[in-house]
């Protein structure tokens, strides 16, 4: 268990809104869950087993400079980048077209269901910012089952050549659906993997919200001193399914499951800050209902948003084809709509 | 000082984008061989030294993380500029092109942009390996948030180049191989853009209008010339692009003509053709006098290069195709 | 206070049902929102439902064992008035009812009981002019229906009894002439080819002579062939005596068999007398040439116009039989008009036209007597035919028909 430093290390106050966000990402989670086996929201994918990796990383970054490139877990997690990152969350797991839509100034893309898809545009991302001159960094994240895409190591290589200011996050948490890491990979780490795109790979407990802080500060450093790239493994374990639809129960050992349930980050992170008497239960029930009551907001908002019934029609050029805007009008028309919509 | 220049297409792209980059400091050029080397066929020379090793770049041989850097590139607010060496060879990026370069918009619901321009030769008879001839534009014209864009003039190669780098939607810029040293015409050397969805008329006649694209135009205009001493007044129309298609000179055709022919080099099998004759049953079936005829290449995949010439539609099949409409009673 | 119902919804990518193993709350109990109400049973998983809402449950519906489907009612949860109730989920999207298509209009059944085939256009041409497809034959490729069919079927089969008429060609029924949908057409096929050969004939200076000629003698005369050579004399038409009379009168005024040419500065008497038959179609002008006129004899001639009418109408007519010509004779006539100033086709110098026969008062011996009257008009290209030239030749053809017995004579 990593010890909080007071100097590079986040400090208290930082720590205690860590520990609430980590909470917030747990409610999050488990509501949008809810939401499906309601009927009011579809597929998603629960966050159990990754919270400290996502709230240590993204406490390391600077959201006003910085990008965050998602898989698809941890946008519950990303509170510090924007207050209306879990509003669009939520209309995302429920099959709205404004999920995909993250307003600026916020720095974070959309979800990615092409596994490994985003590292690309990560490089290409950092790439860019290296070229206007900016000083932040692209993280972007993705699982040990993405790790095996040929995007993965196209973009890792090419991020070396680059010498791109990108930080490569493999979050390893046991699972891809059903698949082991032991048959994702002969590789001995993820991390090591590193050696072959010619930048440092770093494995790091994926649980301990302030190892990840660490190793992301670290790494975010070299990047934005002109150093190159870093792949950080971030080692943890799923504790929930895999998304909504899948029963672990099927292939994942009860008992090595109930070891890492013990070291659930929540658990990890409220037990570090009670050592430090930084914690109580108050401001864990507190935190607790204060991301109760922010979901249920995000939720209501969410379902009184209207959904233009031909609202898929907008957004896919800057200016609609004349061919699409018929088919609108013809679409429209036999369905007794009065069609509207952007572009 | 004249205004033009004659020039073959290749040095009408070579030219276009150096004055493109020239133009906007945010143009990106990158892809295999395209700094240093110039481009395997030359179509970046000089690009690299007037502009510099960051805006014009070798990439490692992946075509998968050419497209994919793309987008973030696009997203960090540059304008990229890829090169895919060959068009077969984006089967290797065709994840990158289809499910995320034209759908960066829609996702994000118009949060990002994609500007792209991917530039890629392809067609037959320049006697290359397997998978450097490869027709695909059926294929891209069936994604929705692409642009398909096929210049068939060493002007238009200009026009539709500059068009494409300043559009804000993702372009594929697809160029004729055999047509680079061989399509050679008068180019403007000022600012010269030609619109997309705006069809070019190569010759006029009312008996048949004939409809190609790319290399095929300039065979469809031999065709022209070699019937219209039988008599046969010829219309050969050059799409230009195929999304946006325009529609309006393919009715248009029809109904002066009443016949009409579509000419393609790609595999026939839901070539391209079928979709322009689904339009004209769609817009103008009530003007047709005859079927319209297609000529294309065959269900076959490209063969090599001592089978290719008769693979590819040429001159003789094209006027025979012609003949064959104008007879039909 | 209100009740909150809450429906089996697909907890499984395209779930149609599931089993209830285990209620996990009962009726009066008080519930809090998310927590767990039933657990049910899918063909992927066993899963817990839980609460949509906080509330007490009022109601609970399918027994443990039952199966419930995607859309039944588990549960009812009565809520406080003052909590707003979470929406419903929302219903699966309604899918209109997709519209039952339409019955096509079936054409009127063709006695073959298929569909009858015809290229757009022409379906179009049809349409406009109120033909059926079904009812006309088509003579096309595998039975399409061409235009020239469509003309065809337009036209009236057979001269109508009681009416003196020497057409070969049907007259075309009289509903269906000059019908054109108001609008604007594109100009095509024979229309269009017609229009720019008479573009290039309206530069010709014309001058057009026209007389009445008795055909007492004319229809005497063909009557008694009829006869003498029936059955085969029944093909004899008048037009075979008019083009008899018009080659022997081509050769008796060899000027009016020729064609001139300004621009090159030459005018060609021809050595052949090739005679075109205007044959009148609601699409226009086809005009088929009999080689040889002058050197056939009647029944020759009879048969002749009859195959190449036919082949014409048919579309069979082979395109050299359509050409080089050396004089045109337009049978008017057969749709009933009288006088005309025909059109002379470039690059012939000379037409005769022929009107209807009609009973009408002529001057015989002095006396007014009724009497069938062919009426005659000849247009003659003025650059090479003076008026005298114009009216010699057609006083000789007046002679021949009304004497057709001096036609044995050379």
């Amino acid at each position: 268990m990593a010890e909080p430093t007071t100097s590079g290390g986040p400090g208290a106050d930082q720590l205690r809104q860590m520990m609430r966000e980590m909470i917030a990402a747990r409610v999050f989670s488990d509501r949008a869950f809810n939401l499906q086996r309601q009927g009011r929201a579809g597929t998603n994918a629960p966050v159990d087993g990754n919270e400290a990796v996502i709230v240590g990383t993204s406490h390391a970054l600077d959201p006003t400079k910085d990008w965050v490139l998602p898989q698809y877990r941890e946008l519950v997690g990303l509170q510090r980048f924007g207050d209306e990152v879990i509003d669009r969350y939520t209309l995302y797991v429920m099959g709205h077209p404004g999920g995909g839509h993250l307003p600026e100034p916020i720095r974070v893309w959309p979800p990615q269901i092409s596994l490994a898809a985003q590292i690309p545009h990560a490089v290409g991302l950092a790439w860019g910012m290296k070229l206007r001159g900016e000083d932040g960094v692209a993280v972007v994240f993705f699982g040990d089952g993405a790790s095996s895409e040929g995007d993965f190591y196209e973009a890792g290589n090419f991020a070396g050549v680059l010498d791109a200011p990108v930080i490569l996050l493999c979050v390893n948490n046991g699972w891809a659906i059903s698949t082991p890491t032991s048959r994702q990979t002969a590789a001995t780490s993820f991390a090591d993997k590193a050696m072959a795109f010619g930048f440092p790979g770093v494995q790091v407990d994926g649980t301990d919200a302030v190892a990840m802080h660490e190793a992301v500060s670290a790494a975010r450093e070299r990047a934005v001193a002109g150093d190159g790239p870093t792949l950080i493994e971030a080692v943890t374990y799923r504790l929930a399914p895999h998304t909504t639809a899948d029963d672990p129960t099927r292939y994942v050992p009860e008992d090595v499951l109930a070891e890492w349930r013990e070291r659930d980050p929540l658990l990890t992170m409220r037990r570090q800050l009670e050592a430090l008497d930084l914690w109580s239960d108050t401001d864990h029930e507190a935190a607790q209902a204060d991301a109760d009551e922010r979901m249920e907001l995000a939720v209501q908002r969410a379902e009184a948003t209207p959904t233009p019934p031909d609202g898929f029609f907008d957004h896919v050029y800057s200016e609609p084809t004349a061919r699409m805007q018929r088919q609108r009008e013809g679409f429209n028309e036999h369905y007794g709509l009065t069609g509207g919509g952007a572009s | 000082m004249s205004d033009t220049q004659t020039m073959t297409m290749l040095e009408a792209i070579n030219h276009t984008l150096h004055r493109e980059m020239a133009r906007d400091e945010r143009v990106v050029v990158f892809g295999e061989d395209v700094g240093h080397n110039g481009g395997v066929f030359r179509a970046t020379e000089g690009l690299y030294a007037s502009f510099g090793e960051h805006r014009v770049v070798d990439t490692p041989l992946a075509e998968g993380v050419i497209a994919g850097a793309a987008v973030g590139l696009a997203a960090a607010g540059m304008v990229p500029v890829p090169e895919i060496q060959f068009l077969g060879f984006s089967y290797q990026a065709f994840h990158q092109v289809a499910g995320q370069i034209a759908r960066l918009r829609y996702r994000s619901q118009g949060r990002f942009e994609a500007p792209i321009t991917l530039r890629s030769p392809f067609g037959g008879g320049v006697r290359t390996p397997e998978l450097h001839s490869d027709s695909l534009e059926a294929q891209l014209a069936n994604i929705p948030g692409l642009k398909i864009v096929l210049p068939a003039s060493a002007a238009d190669a200009k026009g539709l180049l500059a068009t494409s780098i300043r559009d804000p939607d993702p372009v594929m810029f697809l160029e004729p191989l055999r047509g680079y040293r061989a399509i050679r015409d008068e180019v403007p050397l000022g600012e010269h853009l030609v619109p997309f969805g705006q069809a070019r008329r190569v010759t006029d006649g009312d008996d048949v209008v004939v409809f190609a694209w790319s290399y095929m135009v300039d065979v469809c205009r031999r065709a022209a010339e070699e019937v219209a001493a039988e008599g046969i007044g010829v219309r050969v129309i050059d799409l230009r692009t195929l999304v946006p298609l325009d529609l309006e000179a393919i009715v248009q055709g029809v109904e002066d003509c009443g016949r009409a022919v579509v000419v393609q080099e790609a595999v026939e099998t839901n070539g391209f053709a079928s979709e322009i004759i689904a339009l004209i049953n769609d817009h103008a079936l009530w003007s047709l006098e005859a079927p319209v005829a297609r000529v294309s290449g065959y269900d076959a995949p490209y063969p090599v290069g001592q089978l290719e010439d008769r693979y590819v539609p040429d001159q003789g099949r094209i006027a025979a195709a012609i003949r064959a409409t104008v007879a039909s009673p | 206070m209100s009740t909150y119902e809450f429906r089996l919804p697909d907890v499984g990518e395209g779930l149609e049902e599931a089993e209830i193993i285990e209620w996990l709350v009962a009726p009066g109990d008080s519930i809090r929102r998310d927590q767990p109400m039933v657990e049910i049973l899918t063909d992927k998983s066993q899963t817990e439902l839980p609460a949509p809402t906080a509330g007490v449950v009022a109601a609970i519906h399918p027994e443990v064992g039952e199966i419930a489907k995607v859309g039944d009612l588990l549960i009812e949860i009565a809520t406080d008035s003052d909590q707003p109730a979470p929406p419903a989920p929302p219903a699966p999207t309604a899918v209109p009812a997709e519209p039952q298509p339409a019955s096509a209009p079936g054409p009127a059944a063709a006695s073959s009981g298929v569909r009858p085939k015809a290229s757009p256009a022409v379906r179009r041409r049809a349409r406009e002019a109120g033909v059926d497809l079904s009812t006309v034959t088509g003579t096309g490729p595998g039975g399409r229906i061409t235009d020239q069919d469509l003309v065809a079927a337009r036209s009236a089969p057979g001269p109508v009894a009681g009416r003196a008429t020497i057409s070969t060609t049907p007259a075309p029924s009289t509903d269906a002439v000059g019908q054109m949908p108001i609008g604007e057409h594109p100009l095509r096929g024979i229309r269009r080819v017609t229009a720019r050969a008479m573009e290039n004939s309206w530069s010709i200076p014309h001058i057009h002579g026209m007389d009445e000629i008795d055909a007492t003698n004319l229809l005497a005369g063909r009557a008694k062939i009829k006869e003498l050579l029936r059955p085969a004399g029944d093909g004899l038409t008048p037009l075979a005596f008019l083009v008899t009379a018009v080659a022997r009168a081509l050769r008796r005024f060899p000027i009016m068999n020729a064609s001139i040419d300004t621009e090159a500065g030459s005018i060609t008497v021809h050595d052949r007398v090739d005679i075109g038959i205007a044959v009148a179609s609601d699409d226009g002008l086809i005009v088929p040439v009999i080689r040889d006129a002058d050197r056939r004899d009647l029944m020759d001639l009879a048969t002749e116009i009859s195959r190449l009418s036919a082949a014409a109408r048919s579309r069979t007519i082979d395109v050299g039989e359509l050409r080089n010509g050396t004089c045109t004779i337009s049978n008017y006539g057969s749709l009933g008009g009288r006088f005309a100033t025909p059109i002379i086709r470039s690059p012939e110098v000379a037409i005769v036209g022929f009107g209807a026969i009609r009973q009408r008062p002529f001057v015989v011996d002095g006396a007014v007597a009724a009497r069938p009257t062919l009426p005659i008009a000849t247009g003659a290209d003025h650059r090479l035919i003076d008026g005298d030239v114009l009216t010699a030749f057609q006083e000789h053809i007046a002679g021949l028909l009304t004497h057709p017995v001096s036609l044995m004579v050379a």
